[in-house]
């Protein structure tokens, strides 16, 4: 695994609130959230149903802004970026792999890994084909390149979904809850994957409440009521969790 | 992008029932447009054609004579001079006929009805060898002196049969009673619901019938290349004839019969020429023609309307559908722009598919129907002036058709796929669909 302290954290979180209304009572999801993410970390956000996951990972994706402090993403404080400013940099610099794989159904595999690419207008079709074949090789789905998200299993589904995350080589991939809607056997063989990944350089962090899920990270992020309550490593975590 | 046109594409085919349905309301529609559109032209066509022959041209000089204040003939003199003015400032005129205008009563053995009575000079008259058809008799007779042209009605009413002597009996335009025998040379097949109300005499018969001069005339018919420029042409004419000397009455939107009571009244005599146009001169066909026009909007507002809630609809649930696939791809970086274009590439390509079969069907049903020589049920014969159904496609109007229903469904699909964009990723990838 990479030494984050080299370089340019990916992610920079300073002092980070956020608040939901829900009509006149406001929730407040995240308090004070600091944290950073350097290159080559494989990072869990662990912690009960409801302590923030989603909303912690929804704020680095920047699908969604804090209601106070900084969050700085590849560079750039999304803070003070335009929606239109914002997509693009979910574009360029960040993966995305859902729990519930959010393929597009009527697109085959080979479209839906190549679909980042369009949006890039980057690569020729030739370059793009050359990409989306390597990845789906590289993720052991090559042969199932033609067929539909609908004739795929779960495992496959999510194969899918982290070649689509990482087609365009963004600086982090994001998972929320990556394996919740798989068995423990397939869950397994994804986080396999993306470990293997991870060696060859991509980042990642991803959410779970699944403890077996966290002893698979090289750092754990606590949340507890939207709170870092510590950052542990794994060592510790496992022991606390025996 | 080509992605976008397969994924509406590929989403209209997976929701076959759904695209079917609408997709068949709009073909239904554009059938629909194509056939009543075909058949207002068709209409349109043949009344232009009956009226034409049987009463106006594309454009009238005519005009009124007045002796004394209180009198008014529908009558102009020296015709020939006004002929040629006519002819060297109207280079847009196909064809030209000298008709006399006048009206009496038609007096049989066994009863009497009243009638317009034109005089013609048949030789001029292409109109009366191409269009009418003479079920006895022949046409061409009335060279002779003092010979007439029925309608098959008015045989039948006054029993008259070849050869029979029917008197026309009238007013000259001082105010005697006159008549004159005219002997029938041919009957015509109807021509519409008011050919009945026409006879035809020669235009020296008519002047004998009213004690006119040689030089004198009802007026002159003009048929122009593109009856389309009729009105153009007749401004351009009353500026011209002016300019030439004559006095050129005001433009009234009415036939030359009904202005014989607003002329008495004015005080003024001797030669005014007035200068009108098919519409004026047969407002009976002007207002069916614009009332089936304004039909034909009010269906076609109306289905449109229908058409674009069904589009709406549709897209509606499609997008509820498929609001965690927007927010997804939003999150993976599609903008909100390629979110708008790609759900109203599905309503485009719907509305441009279900239109174009539409046009096709519609054209095809148009010849379908032309070729069956379908009857008119009797009430519509006698409004659209015609025995069978003439459907006529006009390739412009079928395109303004194509267009006009692609257009405007495409334009359905905006405001949702707008809301479409407007999801936040965030809501749309926690939505329970
Ligand atoms: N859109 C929202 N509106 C209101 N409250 C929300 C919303 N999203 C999350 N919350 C609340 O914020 C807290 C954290 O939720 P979340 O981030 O989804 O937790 P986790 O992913 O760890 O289960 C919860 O109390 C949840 O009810
Ligand atoms: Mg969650």
């Amino acid at each position: 695994m990479a030494t984050p302290s080299a370089t340019q954290p990916i992610v920079h979180l300073s002092n980070v609130d956020k608040d939901y209304q829900l009509g006149a009572v406001t929730v407040t999801a995240l308090r004070q959230v600091s944290l950073e993410i350097a290159p080559g970390e494989f990072t869990v956000i662990a912690g009960p149903s409801g302590s923030g996951k989603t909303t912690l990972l929804n704020l680095i994706g920047c699908v969604d802004v804090a209601t106070r402090g900084e969050v700085v993403v590849a560079g750039r404080d999304t803070g003070k970026l335009s929606e239109g400013d914002l997509t693009r940099l979910r574009l360029n610099a960040l993966g995305f792999i859902f729990q519930s794989f959010n393929l597009v159904g009527v697109l085959d595999a080979f479209q839906n890994v190549e679909f980042p690419l369009l949006l890039q207008k980057q690569l020729n079709a030739v370059q793009r084909k050359e990409r989306v074949m390597d990845l789906l090789q590289r993720v052991g789905i090559a042969e199932y390149a033609h067929h539909r998200p609908g004739e795929l299993s779960g495992g496959q589904r999510q194969r899918v979904a982290i070649a689509r995350a990482l087609v365009t080589r963004p600086r982090i991939v994001l998972a929320d809850e990556p394996t919740a809607n798989l068995d423990s056997v397939t869950g397994n063989q994804i986080l396999d994957l993306m470990q293997e990944l991870n060696r060859e350089g991509t980042t990642f962090l991803f959410s779970t409440h699944d403890p077996k899920v966290v002893s698979r990270a090289g750092r754990v992020i606590r949340l507890v009521d939207g709170r870092i309550q510590a950052e542990e490593s794994v060592e510790q975590f496992q022991s606390s969790h025996a | 992008m080509f992605t976008l046109l397969q994924i509406a594409a590929r989403n209209l085919a997976r929701n076959r029932k759904r695209t079917l349905l609408l997709g068949g309301a709009i073909s239904v529609v554009t059938v629909l447009l194509v056939l009543l559109t075909a058949l207002f032209n068709g209409t349109q066509a043949s009344m232009l054609r009956n009226a034409t022959t049987l009463s106006t041209g594309h454009v009238n000089v005519a005009g009124f004579y007045k002796i004394t204040s209180g009198t008014a003939a529908p009558v102009v003199t020296e015709y020939k001079k006004l002929r040629e003015i006519v002819e060297k400032e109207t280079p847009e005129i196909q064809s030209l006929v000298v008709r006399g205008r006048g009206f009496g009563k038609l007096v049989s053995d066994v009863s009497s009805q009243v009638a317009v009575v034109s005089g013609i000079d048949i030789q001029q008259e292409a109109g009366f060898k191409n269009i009418l058809e003479i079920v006895k008799g022949d046409s061409s007779r009335l060279v002779e002196p003092h010979s007439i042209l029925i309608f098959e009605q008015t045989a039948d009413r006054l029993e008259l049969k070849i050869g029979d002597n029917v008197t026309i009996s009238s007013q000259t335009f001082r105010g005697a009673a006159n008549s004159i025998d005219c002997k029938v040379v041919a009957i015509a097949k109807p021509l519409g619901m008011f050919s009945s109300f026409f006879a035809y005499v020669p235009l020296d018969t008519l002047r004998e019938l009213y004690s006119l001069d040689p030089s004198t005339a009802g007026g002159i018919q003009l048929y122009l290349k593109d009856w389309e420029k009729a009105d153009q042409v007749a401004t351009k004419l009353r500026t011209s004839l002016a300019k030439a000397g004559y006095r050129v009455m005001d433009h009234t939107e009415k036939p030359y019969w009904q202005k014989f009571d607003i002329v008495k009244r004015e005080d003024w005599t001797g030669q005014k020429i007035d200068v009108t146009t098919w519409m004026d001169e047969d407002p009976f066909m002007k207002w069916t023609l614009f009332g089936f026009r304004a039909l034909i909007v009010i269906v076609f507002m109306v289905l449109l309307a229908i058409i674009i809630i069904g589009v709406m609809n549709t897209l509606w649930m499609a997008i509820r559908e498929r609001t965690r696939e927007v927010g997804a791809l939003r999150a993976i970086g599609m903008q909100r722009h390629t979110v708008l274009a790609m759900f109203v590439t599905e309503g485009a390509l719907l509305a441009i598919i279900s239109s174009t079969v539409g046009v096709v069907l519609g054209v095809a049903a148009a010849y379908g129907l032309n070729a069956a020589h379908l009857k008119m049920i009797k009430g519509f014969q006698m409004v659209l002036m015609s025995e069978t159904v003439t459907l006529i496609v006009s390739p412009p109007t079928v395109l303004v058709s194509l267009l006009v229903i692609a257009s405007v469904t495409t334009l359905g699909s905006i405001l949702p796929a707008w809301r479409a964009a407007r999801l936040q990723p965030v809501e749309a990838m926690h939505s329970s669909n």
